[in-house]
């Protein structure tokens, strides 16, 4: 009876409730949908780098990690891909041969890591295949000739293979795209004129566009404008086995585009038999071996047979090289859970408010109910009840619609197209997926009953400090 | 049989600078099956009294006995379990929970004393047929007359069969004929039940219905009259 009569009292006073419940609404939806972006971010960073960048185990000789020596090698990896790939969790594994290097083109140059790849193998471990830039050629092909390499769009940035270039086409693409001509109409002086790097055309950009039209068009600007000659060649030079400075000159087969502007800008993939022809190294030699689990949750165990079987060589898996990766994960839930913490205090003040205004309106029924016979507990469990109800229903449907929001932008995602050089200067992608797991909710739901408890706890003391007579005497 | 005792109570108030005496020195008895009036001017102490009868308020000095139970002697805990299951209250404004039906009203109190429902439904069917409700079980108290509530709060107020019913100006919001009504009703219940019913009032047509008349002037009694 005492939560029938609750559940009555919610609806007493209609627009009051009505307004707690959509505060709680808008409340709850704002942070589960908060924290489905911030997972999909997160989850995403996470897939992007074990399945692009890092892979889930690392295995490499001792010490090469802290100098990145040419001559910190491990011999006959093929022994020892034959027994980590005999592992049950192991799903494949690539070999690399990588040395440290310069990137040249006739106007620019950058310090990278050139990585040698067995293409196969390669691309049973990381996605990378799958990331060519339209338009910019193709992924690394073994029987193609020699001296060929797939870099970062960063990369070719920055050793100006990349240009702008304003055409009548461009013009026609980005009206397509919804540039307005108040815009593509300022382009116009710059028909024709090849900007050799982007900082350049930024700077032509920034001139004639307001700073509106910059946010809101200048990324779409810049990519359309973006040209690039197909087999453009640079030269990476490095040191030998023996010591001496050698390189040579490579056909950029494409160009590789993720959501990591920093991996992009250092990362240089090129055949490891080129690889080894120039550096002097020996089939069999490789400085790492990079593995790809079956499944994730499998890393510490694998991490553990593969560390016992070879002890002269060093293990590592994603959570040890990448600890910030690892400490994501596990904050994760924390953060969400104060995040969540934040917004239900916030909350609470009003559900605080509001059965105030409740227990001072129903003083005399309060007064009534404690002559007839209600005792402290049920008054408490009165109050307490419905103001678990206001949270309650307010959470509810909060959660629904954070569910069917959720679901909908995460088969499509959302683009922060303008942003995307920040997002991807930090390693993330532009474009979230929001994703929430169904355990959310569980803890959100507990969540919400605790603040209405809580909140009811100080309303609650009042109307029991009320006394019966001088309550029945209240008009 | 007696019902309840008063044996001289004083209820003093102390304001800033002065004592009211509001009650001063009553004793009354009250058998079972009375049908009395507490009658007195505004400021008199008929409220004050009917209180502490009902253990909304403690006497300063003197004692109430309930049965035999001196009330002023139950811990404030004991005492909601004890005004629940011994005292019917009547309220000047009904004081229905609005957001209940008459029905479920009625059985509040039962329910709080977890009462099996076939009990409880047979019960609050009987008591509202009692007071001529039986055909406005569903309805809610905004669709009750003010008549027609207060014969929802004396329904009520019998629901968990107390030692007696307080009521204290039961007809004071009420028209002549709900008043009439009103009156026939508890005193049908007095006769045929044998409910003691115990009420303050100013009213002369309740005053002319009631057994007994107690008079209380500046909180004494100052007559008490026996029809």
């Amino acid at each position: 009876m005492i939560t029938k009569t609750a559940w009555k009292n919610v609806w007493r006073n209609k627009v009051r409730s009505l307004v707690v419940i959509a505060s709680v609404t808008v409340g709850i939806f704002a942070g589960a949908f908060s924290v489905a972006m911030m997972e999909g971010a997160m989850y995403q960073r996470l897939e992007d780098a074990l399945n692009d960048e890092i892979s889930h185990i690392q295995i490499t000789a001792r010490g090469f990690r802290d100098n990145n020596d040419l001559s910190c090698l491990m011999v006959n990896t093929g022994n020892i891909i034959d027994q980590v790939g005999r592992l049950e969790e192991v799903e494949a594994v690539s070999d690399r041969v990588i040395v440290v290097g310069m990137a040249n083109t006739a106007t620019k140059s950058a310090g990278v890591q050139i990585v040698g790849i067995d293409v196969e193998n390669e691309k049973a471990v990381f996605g990378i295949y799958k990331k060519i830039k339209e338009g910019t050629g193709e992924y690394l092909d073994a029987t193609a000739s020699n001296n060929v390499a797939i870099i970062g769009v960063d990369l070719a940035k920055s050793l100006n293979i990349i240009r702008y270039l304003i055409s009548e086409e461009i013009v026609d693409s980005l009206t397509l795209q919804g540039v307005p001509e108040s815009v593509t109409g300022k382009l116009q002086p710059y028909w024709g004129i090849r900007f050799k790097n982007e900082k350049a055309f930024k700077k032509e950009l920034k001139s004639v566009l307001s700073q509106k039209e910059e946010i809101k068009y200048g990324h779409i600007i810049k990519e359309l404008s973006q040209t690039y000659r197909e087999g453009a060649r640079f030269t990476l030079t490095f040191i030998d086995n023996e010591g001496y400075q050698t390189g040579g000159r490579f056909r950029i087969a494409g160009l590789y585009d993720i959501p990591n502007n920093m991996y992009e800008s250092s990362q240089v993939f090129v055949l490891q038999d080129d690889l080894r022809r120039l550096t002097g190294l020996n089939e069999g030699e490789n400085h790492m071996l990079m593995i790809r689990l079956k499944d994730v949750d499998d890393t510490s165990e694998a991490t553990r047979k593969i560390a016992t079987m070879f002890p002269a060589l060093e293990t590592m898996n994603w959570k040890e090289i990448q600890p910030d990766l690892a400490m994501l994960e596990q904050m994760a839930k924390m953060m969400y859970g104060m995040f969540m913490l934040i917004i239900l205090a916030a909350l609470a003040f009003g559900i605080v408010n509001t059965m105030l205004m409740v227990v001072l309106e129903r003083t005399k029924e309060l007064g009534m109910l404690t002559a007839i016979g209600m005792n402290k507990k049920k008054v408490f469990r009165l109050i307490m009840s419905e103001s678990v109800f206001l949270s309650l229903i307010g959470g509810v449907i909060g959660m629904i619609i954070s569910k069917i929001i959720i679901s909908v932008t995460a088969t499509r995602g959302i683009n922060f197209v303008t942003y995307q050089e920040g997002f991807e200067a930090m390693g993330y992608s532009a474009h979230i997926y929001p994703h929430i797991g169904n355990d959310f909710f569980i803890v959100v739901t507990i969540m919400i009953i605790i603040t209405g408890i809580l909140s009811a706890i100080y309303p609650a003391l009042k109307a029991l400090k009320l006394d019966p007579a001088d309550a029945l005497r209240t008009e | 049989m007696k019902v309840l005792e008063l044996k001289n109570v004083h209820k003093v108030y102390n304001t800033t600078h002065i004592e009211v005496h509001a009650v001063n020195g009553v004793s009354i008895d009250f058998e079972q099956g009375e049908f009395a009036a507490i009658v007195g001017p505004s400021g008199s102490g008929k409220t004050t009294l009917l209180n502490m009868i009902g253990g909304l308020d403690v006497p300063s000095q003197g004692q109430i006995l309930v049965d035999g139970i001196d009330l002023s002697a139950l811990k404030s805990s004991r005492i909601i379990d004890f005004r629940m299951r011994n005292i019917g209250f009547v309220f000047q404004s009904y004081n229905l929970i609005p957001v209940l039906t008459a029905k479920e009203n009625v059985e509040f109190i039962m329910n709080l004393q977890k009462w099996p429902k076939i009990k409880r439904d047979g019960r609050t069917l009987e008591l509202l047929e009692a007071v001529g409700l039986a055909d406005r079980v569903k309805s809610r108290p905004a669709q009750l007359s003010g008549g027609q509530q207060q014969r929802v709060a004396v329904a009520r107020a019998l629901a968990s069969k107390p030692k007696f019913i307080l009521a204290d100006e039961p007809t004071a919001n009420l028209d002549s004929k709900s008043t009439s009504t009103l009156l026939d009703i508890m005193a049908k219940l007095n006769r045929d039940e044998n409910i003691t019913f115990i009420f303050s009032t100013h009213d002369a047509r309740v005053m002319k219905r009631a057994r007994r008349v107690i008079t209380l002037e500046d909180g004494k009694v100052v007559s008490d009259i026996i029809h």
